[in-house]
Parts: C-alpha cells; sequence; structure tokens
C-alpha cells in the first residue's frame, strides 16, 4: 500500500511521538509533588500519536485517484530549494568560524546570484555591492547602534 | 487612579515624543512598503523589524511593530489594485474588484477606496479595542488555572478545527507544537526532561526563533520553488493616474454605512479569535458583502463594495487581535505572536494582569495603533508613486537579506549560536510541514500556549486533584463544552463539503 504526503506525515509524526513516550517512561517522579515531571508530557506524546495514527489510517482508507501525468503537474524547482537550505545550513555553521561579517557577506553573494544568476560583470558588481552594503548597513546599526554583539570568528578573529 | 480617557489621552500625548514617534513612523513606512511587496508578508516583515526593537524600550518596539502591522494592512492593497496581485494574503479579495476598477481607468478610486476603508476600518476598530480590552481582561482577572488551562484548550481547538483540509492534522499540528514546548526542564520542580543529550535544551526551546523559522522558511522557500519558473509582469506604468477627489471616494464610503460597520465587525470578530488572521478576514468580509448586496452579480467587475468590505475588515482585524492578546495573552494571529515573544523578551507577561500592571505601556500601544492610521494615510498621499518603485526590488536580494536578519534576530535572543540552530531547525520544520499538508497556525499557537497549558494544568491538580473541577467549574465548563462544539462542527462542516465535492463529481458534465 502506498501513502500520500498525509500517510508519511501521521508516520513521521506517529515514530516521533512513541519514541519520546518512552523516553518519558525514565523520568523519575518527585515524592513533593503530586504529578511528575512526565505527566503532561505523556499527554500531549500520547494525543499526539493517536492523532497522528488517525492520519495515517485516513490516508491508507482513502480511495487513491490516479497520479497526474508529469506534464500536468506544476514542476517545482526543489534543487534551488535545497540549495538554499544548505547554503543558509553552511552559513549557519561558518557564523562562529569565520564571524558574521565575512560569513554575511559570502552568504548574500552567494545566494544572491543562485536566485539570480548574473550574465555579466555588471551583473557581478550588483551581487557583490548588495552583498557588501548589506552586511555593512546591517554590522554597523546592530553593533553600534543596538547594542548587539554579532558573532566574531574563532579562526578570524574578525 | 487616573480614568480610561486620561490615560488613552496621556498615551496619545506621550507618543508624540519623538522616542516614540520615530520608531512608528519608521515602522508604518516599513509595514506600507513590506505590505506593498508581493511575496513579502506582514508577518515576515515584522520578523525582520524585531532585532532591531531588542535594544529599544517595551513602548518603542511594540509602537515600531504597531506601525508595521497597521502599514503592511494597508500598504497591501497597492499592488493588489494596480497590478492585479495581492501584497499579502488579507489583500486577496480587495484584488477582485480593485484590479477591475483599475483596469476601467479608475486606478486612483480603486486604490483611494482601500485606503480610505482600511483606515476608517482600522480607527472603527480602534474603538473596540480600547472599550473592550480592559473589561475582557477583568473578566479574566477572575479565572483560575482551571478556567486557563481549558480557554487555551478552546483556542488550540478552534484554530485546529478551522483547517480545511483535516481535523485530525490541525489537531496534530496543535499537538506537535506543544511537544515543542516539553522539551527542557518542567515548569515545577526545574527537573530536566526530553533533552536528549543537548545541554542547551535544558533551558527548553525558545519559541521566537521557533516562530521566525517556521514562517519565515515556510514563506520564502514555497516561493523559491517557482522562482524563475513563470514570468510575472511586475511593472507599474509610471504615468498611472492616481489623482480623485477625496471627497467623492469618502461619499462612495460612508454613503454603504452598514458595509463598513459590518465588515470592521467581521474583521474584529476573526481577529479576536485566535491564530486566524486577516486572510480569513477579508475573504469572508468580502462574500458576505456579496450576500447581502442588492447587485452581487456586479462583485468581481470593479465595484466599490468588494474594495471597501475586504480593506475595512482587515485593518479591523488588527484591533481584534490586540484585544486578544492584551485581555488574555492568546495571539489572534502570527504578527501578535511575534509581539508576544517582544514582550517576553522585555519581561513583560501579557495576559489579564497585563492592563492593570503595566497601564502606561497597554494605553501607549492603544495610541500607537490609533496614531498609525493617521501617519500611513499621510505617508501614503505624499509617497504612494514611491512605494510603486520599490516594489520592483527583486525577491533574489530580497529574501537572502531577510533570512540574514532573521539569523541576526535569532542570535540576538541570547547571544549565542544555539538560537540559530534552533532557527535553522524550525525552518527545515517549518518547510517540511507544508509540503506535508501541516497547518502552520495550530503548531504555532501550540509553541506558544503549550507551557501555560502545562502550568495551568500542574496548577490545577495541585491546589485541588479533582479532575471534575476542570468541567462542573461553570467557566471551565463552559469553555471545555465550546472546544467540544468547535470540534463537532469542524467535523460536521468537513462531512458537508465532502457531500458536496462527491456530488460534484457525480454530475453528468454537461459541458461539451
Amino acid at each position: 500500500m502506498k501513502l500520500s504526503r498525509d500517510g508519511w506525515g501521521g508516520l513521521a509524526a506517529l515514530a516521533a511521538s512513541l519514541f519520546l513516550y518512552a523516553a518519558t517512561l525514565g523520568l523519575k517522579d518527585n515524592p513533593l509533588v503530586p504529578i511528575g515531571p512526565g505527566y503532561y508530557p505523556r499527554i500531549v506524546l500520547g494525543i499526539s500519536a493517536i492523532l497522528a495514527l488517525a492520519v495515517l489510517i485516513a490516508d491508507l482508507l482513502k480511495a487513491r485517484k490516479p497520479r497526474a501525468a508529469p506534464s500536468e503537474k506544476q514542476k517545482l524547482n526543489y534543487a534551488m530549494v535545497a540549495a538554499m537550505f544548505a547554503a543558509f545550513g553552511l552559513y549557519c555553521g561558518a557564523l562562529p568560524f569565520v564571524g558574521f561579517r565575512i560569513a554575511t557577506f559570502v552568504y548574500l553573494a552567494a545566494t544572491n546570484a543562485m536566485l539570480d544568476p548574473p550574465a555579466s560583470t555588471k551583473g557581478y558588481l550588483r551581487v557583490l555591492a548588495v552583498a557588501l552594503v548589506t552586511t555593512v548597513v546591517v554590522y554597523l546599526a546592530f553593533e553600534r547602534y543596538l547594542d548587539v554583539l554579532l558573532p566574531r570568528g574563532r579562526w578570524t578573529d574578525y | 487612579m487616573p480614568g480610561h480617557l486620561e490615560l488613552l489621552g496621556a498615551g496619545i500625548a506621550g507618543m508624540f515624543h519623538l522616542k516614540y514617534m520615530v520608531p512608528l513612523v519608521i515602522g508604518s513606512l516599513i509595514g506600507v512598503v513590506g505590505g506593498a511587496l508581493p511575496g513579502i508578508t506582514i508577518t515576515m516583515t515584522v520578523i525582520v523589524v524585531l532585532p532591531f526593537t531588542f535594544g529599544l524600550e517595551p513602548l518603542q518596539g511594540l509602537a515600531a511593530m504597531i506601525g508595521v502591522y497597521v502599514g503592511g494592512e494597508t500598504g497591501g492593497l497597492i499592488t493588489s489594485c494596480l497590478l492585479g496581485i495581492p501584497g499579502k494574503p488579507s489583500a486577496v479579495a480587495t484584488t477582485f474588484d480593485g484590479f477591475p476598477m483599475s483596469k476601467k481607468g479608475e486606478p486612483g478610486r480603486a486604490l483611494w477606496l482601500g485606503i480610505w476603508a482600511s483606515i476608517l476600518g482600522g480607527l472603527l476598530g480602534a474603538i473596540v479595542l480600547v472599550a473592550a480590552t480592559g473589561p475582557l481582561a477583568e473578566l479574566a482577572l477572575a479565572f483560575g488555572p482551571w478556567e486557563y488551562f481549558s480557554l487555551f484548550i478552546l483556542a488550540l481547538s478552534m484554530v485546529a478545527g478551522l483547517v480545511e483540509s483535516s481535523l485530525a492534522k490541525g489537531l496534530l499540528s496543535g499537538a506537535i507544537g506543544c511537544i515543542v514546548t516539553i522539551l527542557g526542564n518542567d515548569p515545577v520542580m526545574g527537573q530536566p526532561r526530553l533533552t536528549l543529550g543537548i545541554a542547551w535544551l535544558e533551558g527548553g526551546v525558545p519559541f521566537l526563533p521557533v516562530l521566525i523559522g517556521v514562517f519565515a522558511f515556510a514563506q520564502i522557500m514555497t516561493d523559491v520553488e517557482r522562482m524563475g519558473l513563470a514570468k510575472t509582469s511586475d511593472t507599474i506604468d509610471a504615468g498611472v493616474k492616481l489623482a480623485v477627489s477625496h471627497l467623492n471616494v469618502l461619499w462612495d464610503i460612508l454613503s454603504r454605512p452598514f458595509l463598513l460597520l459590518w465588515s470592521t465587525f467581521i474583521g474584529l470578530v476573526i481577529g479576536v479569535l485566535p491564530a486566524i488572521g486577516g486572510s480569513a478576514a477579508n475573504m469572508l468580509a468580502s462574500d458576505q458583502a456579496k450576500k447581502f448586496s442588492s447587485r452581487p452579480e456586479k462583485f468581481g467587475t470593479g465595484i466599490p463594495e468588494g474594495i471597501i468590505a475586504s480593506e475595512s475588515s482587515n485593518n479591523a482585524n488588527v484591533a481584534g487581535s490586540l484585544v486578544t492578546i492584551m485581555a488574555f495573552g492568546i495571539p489572534g494571529d502570527a504578527v501578535t505572536a511575534v509581539m508576544l515573544g517582544a514582550l517576553t523578551i522585555h519581561g513583560i507577561q501579557s495576559g489579564p494582569l497585563f492592563i492593570s500592571q503595566n497601564a502606561a505601556l497597554a494605553y501607549g500601544m492603544f495610541a500607537a495603533y490609533i496614531l498609525a492610521h493617521p501617519l500611513v494615510l499621510i505617508m501614503l498621499a505624499l509617497g504612494v508613486r514611491w512605494v510603486l518603485r520599490i516594489v520592483i526590488v527583486p525577491k533574489s536580494i530580497l529574501y537572502p537579506v531577510v533570512l540574514v536578519l532573521c539569523v541576526v534576530g535569532a542570535y540576538a535572543l541570547g547571544n549565542s549560536m544555539p538560537t540559530v540552530y534552533v532557527l535553522l531547525a524550525s525552518g527545515l520544520g517549518g518547510y517540511a510541514m507544508v509540503k506535508l499538508g501541516f497547518p502552520l497556525a495550530p503548531f504555532i499557537l501550540g509553541v506558544i500556549l503549550g507551557d501555560q497549558i502545562e502550568i495551568n494544568l500542574v496548577r490545577s491538580i495541585m491546589t485541588d486533584s479533582d479532575p471534575w473541577l476542570f468541567v462542573t467549574r461553570p467557566i471551565s465548563g463552559v469553555l471545555l463544552a465550546a472546544s467540544v462544539v468547535s470540534i463537532v462542527a469542524a467535523i460536521w462542516q468537513h462531512r458537508r463539503m465532502q457531500r458536496k465535492a462527491a456530488a460534484a463529481a457525480d454530475e453528468p458534465d454537461t459541458d461539451f
């Protein structure tokens, strides 16, 4: 039996609920209070497991419509989404090592170029200018005027 | 103790101080631009503004956010009327009549009908906001933990019940939101639980990075999926004539007092209901206007009624959302959820005690809401053409900048990287939820209310272990009964829709 997105969502939620529910069984009750730290989590996880099971069963019982031919379906650019997430993950990972200014400049230039690839030298200059101006403005606004200390790089000390 | 009107007067007078007026003006301007930019929602705009408010006084920050909210609701109609592209979901219904009116050669009338209806709807909403928040908060003061628990359950069940696709998915989404709040130390004895061996999780998952991540990524990534696939003409004729007789436009609106009042009422009610927002208000008000109209067949052809209904309701919706957050501490929508976060950062607890304990702040918020309307009106009168130029900024530039500001906002919460990682994880989770068809509103409400549900449940049981008190205490019992009714009504409505869909599918196709 094939699952639709509802079924997969229900299955994932069921697995997560059961895993966390099992983890609550190891929590020790405190004799000073009538209910322990696992009381409420067990209620929430129990309810979410039941609801996830309901979503899963409803999906299994649902009559399947024939799949639309590939030409009828709107093609979405998932590769770009994956690239954007990867770039953002790398940016977050790089922040503590190279610092806000370098990481942000590189991230902005890279993602801007990814979303709208420059076709000429002028395009490249625009990408670099936007990245530079945004980085400087954000850095100055937060560090100088709003007293927010942005991450410094462990490797660059910048 | 000063009276209600004296406090409001003091609030308005105080708002004229430069230190409050500047954030309000800047917030309103950013809101107008953010609202007008197709693909940038008001939630995203307020998320972008949020980190800039951390270093400000609470009222300065809230004035900026209220400015964004009011400006965004009004600014969204610009592209709806002139381009046929809604600047935000709560301006979708404005497009139905605003754009046809523009195409008929009356772009100025379409635009200003929307702007004036927004302003009037918003100011009518202000009367309710000021008059109702205090009494509702006083009513909530009589609540014990049983009533709060039941109120939060009602809020969650109502939001989940409004999900059209599946009630179970709506409820599950709310439950997943509550699961986020059980990670970390338990709120009674501080005992670590479900930390999965991660030390910083002991403090729990901060809800603001979750909220920012979920909303920003869900919006941006679903747009990125479509980038470069379809070309749209986002250009506005620079010579478009926007000059109108404002008296005629005002007469267009005021000669339809029932339409204005009913649409404002709908906006207020939708705003008061938790986590629904203006996107539902404008559609419902437009639908109601059509049902009550003597010429329903003309809707969608460029008549004033459609624009007035949509725009007055979405601005009144802001007032309704503020009532709920100030009286009960429950966000009326995603924007007020961010405001709730901003209050929390400054150590201010929203809820029934908010007005009595923070009168200056509360009346300052009322004043900011009231003054934001004429400010937005002046801004649009002076610079609507500039706004039209700004809305063509490419998303390839905007989206990375928005994501950087999300990172700054998350980082600034605790000056540490873990909150940024929460943002990243929430972004992935939010996008996955959208792709799996899980609604985000119940999830966010679960994240916000989960802690409070637990605290009130524990308090009530520690006070008296009899579980029947949740049902036998009158207010609590009524609230729980209302939760059950909302779920039953949602099931009934869902079945009715399924039957209708099945009946429509069975009808022979007569279109040869």
